[in-house]
Parts: C-alpha cells; structure tokens; sequence
C-alpha cells in the first residue's frame, strides 16, 4: 500500500534557472503533466506543470505585433519566474490512501516524493489510479465481481469464505461496504471463475443471495 | 460430378465428442447433440449440408499460439491431467487432438467458401475459442478456433481486412489480444458488462493500440438487458463500424449463453433475437464482403433452449 511502489522512480527534473523554452520541449516530448523543479543537490524548490506554461505563452487571440512582444518575453523567462513554490510532498513511506486524501483535497494532478528534501519520485493520480485498478483486480482477465446481500447474522463473512474454500472456487478479493442509503451492508466478492452460476447456486442454497 | 453450391454448410464432427469435461461441467459434450438434432429435425434445413472438420495443422495453431503452450497443452493431457492452469478448463486424454479439431474446423469452412462450393458456413465445434490466449487457456477454451480461422483467410487467402463480430454473452478476451495491435484486423464484441461478468475484460474504452487503435469496438450491456438493447447495438455501432471498415471477410463467434434461460449470464435474450443477428450478419456480409460468411459456435449452455436458439440463428443466416 506504500506508494514507493507504485511511484516513478529517479523523474526527470529541471533546474529553477531552465528557459522556458526547453521546460516545454521536455514536457512536450515526454507527454509529461508535471516537472519537479531541483536546486544543484537535487532538493525540490518547486513544480511546473503544463498549465503554468500555457497560461505563461502569449494568447493566440492577441493581435501578432502584441503576440511577438510578449512571445520574446516568455523566451526570455525562465522556470523560476513561474513555477509553484509552496509545494506538498509525499515520502516513500506515504500510503496510496495519503495520497489520494491529498489528490481529493488540493486537486493535484501529481505530486513529488520526498526523501530528506530530495526529490526520489513523483506519483501522479494517474499512478494512483492504476494502483487501485490492481489492487480491486478491475480489469483482470478471469475474474468477476458478485455482489452478495449482507443479512446481517454473526460470522457471515467466515460462512462464504469457508464455502468457497470447500467447494474449490478462487476467490481473490471480499470487501463489506456500508451502503448508507439502505442501512446494510453489501459484500463484493472477486471470483476467478466462469462457472458463476454454480456459485450463485451454492451460496443460494446456503441461504446467501447475490445481487447486481 | 461437381454438385450444386450449398447454401449453408455445417461443419462439425463427432469427435467433438470425446472432449470429456467430467461431471458438473456446463461446457459437455451434450451441447453439441441437441444442437445437431434441433437442426435435423427441422424440415426447413433440409438443404442443409454437413461436412466434417479436419485437425488444424500445427503451424496454422502457431499463428495464433505460442508453440510452448501447445507442447505444454499436450503435454498436460497425455499425462493425464483433469484440469489445466484452473479448474474450470477441464481436459482429458483427447482434449488436445479434439481442440485441434475444432480449430481446424474454420479452415475445412473456408476452403469450401473459397471454392464456391457453398455460400456460407458454420462450425458446431468445441472446445469453444474466444476466451483462449496466446499463451494460456481461460473459460474452458484452450485454441482460439475464431483467431486461427482469421489467420487462414488472411494468409491463405490474401483476405487481409477481416472482421470478427462476436454476439457470446462473455467478451472474447482473445480475440481481442491476438487484434488489438493490427490494423486490418476487426473485432467487435457485444457482452455483458465486464463489471460483473466474466472474463473481467472488454469495457467500451478498450480500443486497441499503436497501429491497432480503433480496431477493437467493445459494446457491453448491463445485467437484465434484453433484445432491445441488442438490437439498438447491433442496428447502430455494429452496422454502422462494419460499414465503415470494408471488411474483405467476416467471423462471427455465435455464443447462445445471453439466452434469459441460460444462468451463464445476466443477459436476456429471447429465441427470436437468434434470427434477427442471423439476419443481420448475413445482410452485412453481403453488403460489404461479396457474402463470404463464417460462424464458428463458442458458449450457450442451457440444454432447454441451446437448440432453438442455433436454430433460429440459422433460420437468420437463410434469410434472403
């Protein structure tokens, strides 16, 4: 659940003294959102996203004379003159649930990770979305989520989990929500099995009712 | 004496039979018979021809599959192994020679197609197909029998732009995998949302990638929906991407499990809708294909309706 494992190690970075130029060129190329910005021993002084750049170019809208003049200015500019400074960090110790409360409240695209100030990583929303999908097993080829009806009784999960190890049938995930608008709770069940009817069959008679 | 082109030709054979899936299987032997009898008692088929399969020769499988899944398929089966890679995909002593039977079946059809000895053809084979990989069995199916009979006409027969329409209520996780980088290569699947239906694959935002990208059209319906929402799919996207592409030959992978009988699936599908694709591939192929048409069986597994079913798909494939 360590977001080390999921982040992209050693990123690229620029330098706050980069022409801006070249900090386009090198999020351009790569297809890069975000650059963390380092001084000379690797710390972070700042980010620069693809949004600070784009607000930094002249409009398309201004009249050419207007355009040019503001178009030298900008390739004059350099990182510093535009980059965010007061950035959060992650460490390599932040949980993937650290780092999506911080997504969810500050509506970061990514965000660096930092070892003693040094930037060792960075972790997108987009790493973090890949991190989820694997983790529920969205996408995974051979497997199926039934949904189960919580009744509620003692040892209700002990029973499914001790039926499906009898019977043989892989299982990989099993997770009980609280479904606030009806006041129960609703299991999910990963399967990894096409034989699904025969399971809700099983569970059917075992007094355990599946939903959609 | 050169007899006259047939209008439809079945090929099947009854070593399919001997694929042996044990007790408590939903993919049985059984499938096949009352398919086979539902079709010969039907007065209306009387025209029908049946052909036998021939075994797919081996570099045929290796266009699909990676030679050390075969060897170890094989290898699995003469050892005397029930089950390979899970227990759903039950095997037996025949299994490998009966799955290269059913591979074989789509080449044995095209050969005839090609020859103009009939105008179009169905495999009734299993093991079923469209779940196998490159390197791996799934869903009780172990060769890719849509895939490798893709492979034959595009090699074969220089058919490069090729299509496979797959109505089976599961996607076709493999066929998807042997196209989604190619781009002559069509796949078009409508399934039972992979959010709650097996094999987990198939959402509508895989499309293919690099040169493939825009060749895999995924269309998945939410449990409980019937033949309204299929026909809405396959009057619209479906007509309208085949049209579009140009295929030079069409697949369909004929799976009869989104029947509302068939527990394999949420889906609910009536008989009748059977014909209405029937209908609609056939119209399309020649529409778009000069009518070269081929339809290789993959799952439906309620033995109450599985015959009815094939029935009124073929009553579809007739209509003129």
């Amino acid at each position: 659940m360590y977001i080390s494992r999921y982040m992209i190690k050693e990123p690229l970075t620029v330098t706050p003294d980069m022409l801006l130029p070249e900090a386009r060129r090198l999020l351009t190329e790569n297809n890069f959102r975000h650059l963390p910005v380092v001084d000379r021993d690797g710390r972070l002084v700042g980010m620069i996203t693809d949004r600070d750049l784009r607000s930094a170019y002249p409009s398309s809208m201004l009249a050419e004379s207007e355009r040019l003049l503001a178009y030298e200015q900008v390739e004059k500019a350099v990182v510093a003159d535009i980059m965010s400074v007061d950035c959060v960090g992650l460490t390599p110790e932040s949980t993937l649930d650290d780092a999506l409360l911080l997504f969810d409240r500050d509506r970061m695209g990514a965000l660096p990770v930092l070892e003693d100030g040094r930037v060792v990583g960075i972790f997108s929303s987009r790493d973090l979305l890949a991190a989820y999908k694997e983790l529920f097993g969205i996408g995974e080829k051979g497997s199926v989520l039934l949904g189960i009806d919580d009744n509620g009784q003692k040892g209700f999960m002990t029973r499914i989990v001790t039926l499906l190890e009898q019977h043989e049938i892989p299982f990989t995930r099993l997770l009980r929500i609280y479904d606030a608008e009806h006041g129960n709770h609703r299991i999910y069940l990963r399967l990894n099995t096409f034989k699904i009817a025969q399971v809700v069959n099983l569970l059917r008679e075992a007094g355990i009712n599946t939903v959609v | 004496m050169r007899l006259p082109p047939s209008l439809l030709t079945l090929i099947t054979d009854s070593r399919f039979l001997d694929h042996d899936t044990g007790c408590d299987h939903p993919e049985i032997p059984a499938r096949l018979q009352i398919i086979l009898a539902a079709l010969k008692q039907n007065d209306s088929f009387a025209g029908l021809r049946f052909e036998n399969s021939r075994p797919a020769e081996r570099h045929w499988l290796q266009e699909v599959h990676d030679e050390s899944w075969l060897f170890r398929f094989e290898e699995a089966v003469l050892s005397g192994k029930t089950s390979i890679d899970h227990t759903d995909n039950q095997i037996c002593y025949d299994s490998y020679e009966v799955a290269a039977l059913a591979a074989g079946a789509g080449l044995a059809a095209i050969d005839l197609l090609e020859q103009g000895q009939t105008e179009q053809a169905f495999c009734l084979v299993r093991p079923p197909g469209h779940h196998a990989e490159r390197v791996r069995p799934f869903g009780f199916c172990f060769l890719n029998n849509c895939v490798v009979a893709a492979r034959y006409w595009q090699q074969r027969y220089g058919r490069k732009r090729l299509v496979v329409f797959d109505f089976d209520a599961h996607h076709g996780n493999g066929i998807q995998s042997a196209f989604e980088r190619e781009a002559d290569s069509l796949y078009v699947s409508i399934h039972e949302h992979p959010s709650f239906s097996y094999p987990g694959t198939g959402y509508s935002d895989e499309q293919g990638f690099g040169d493939g990208r825009g060749s895999i059209l995924n269309l998945p319906l939410s449990p409980g929906a019937g033949d309204e929402q299929l026909l809405a799919l396959l009057n619209g996207q479906v007509a309208e991407k085949i049209g579009q592409w140009q295929p030079d030959a069409m697949i369909v992978a004929a799976g009869f499990d989104g029947h509302r009988a068939d527990e394999m699936s949420g889906l609910r599908y009536s008989t009748g809708l059977y014909e209405k694709i029937g209908q609609s591939v056939r119209r399309w192929s020649n529409l778009h294909c000069g009518g070269r048409l081929l339809s290789i069986l993959e799952g439906g597994y309620e033995l109450t309706v599985l015959g009815e079913s094939v029935e009124a798909y073929v009553q579809g494939l007739l209509s003129q």
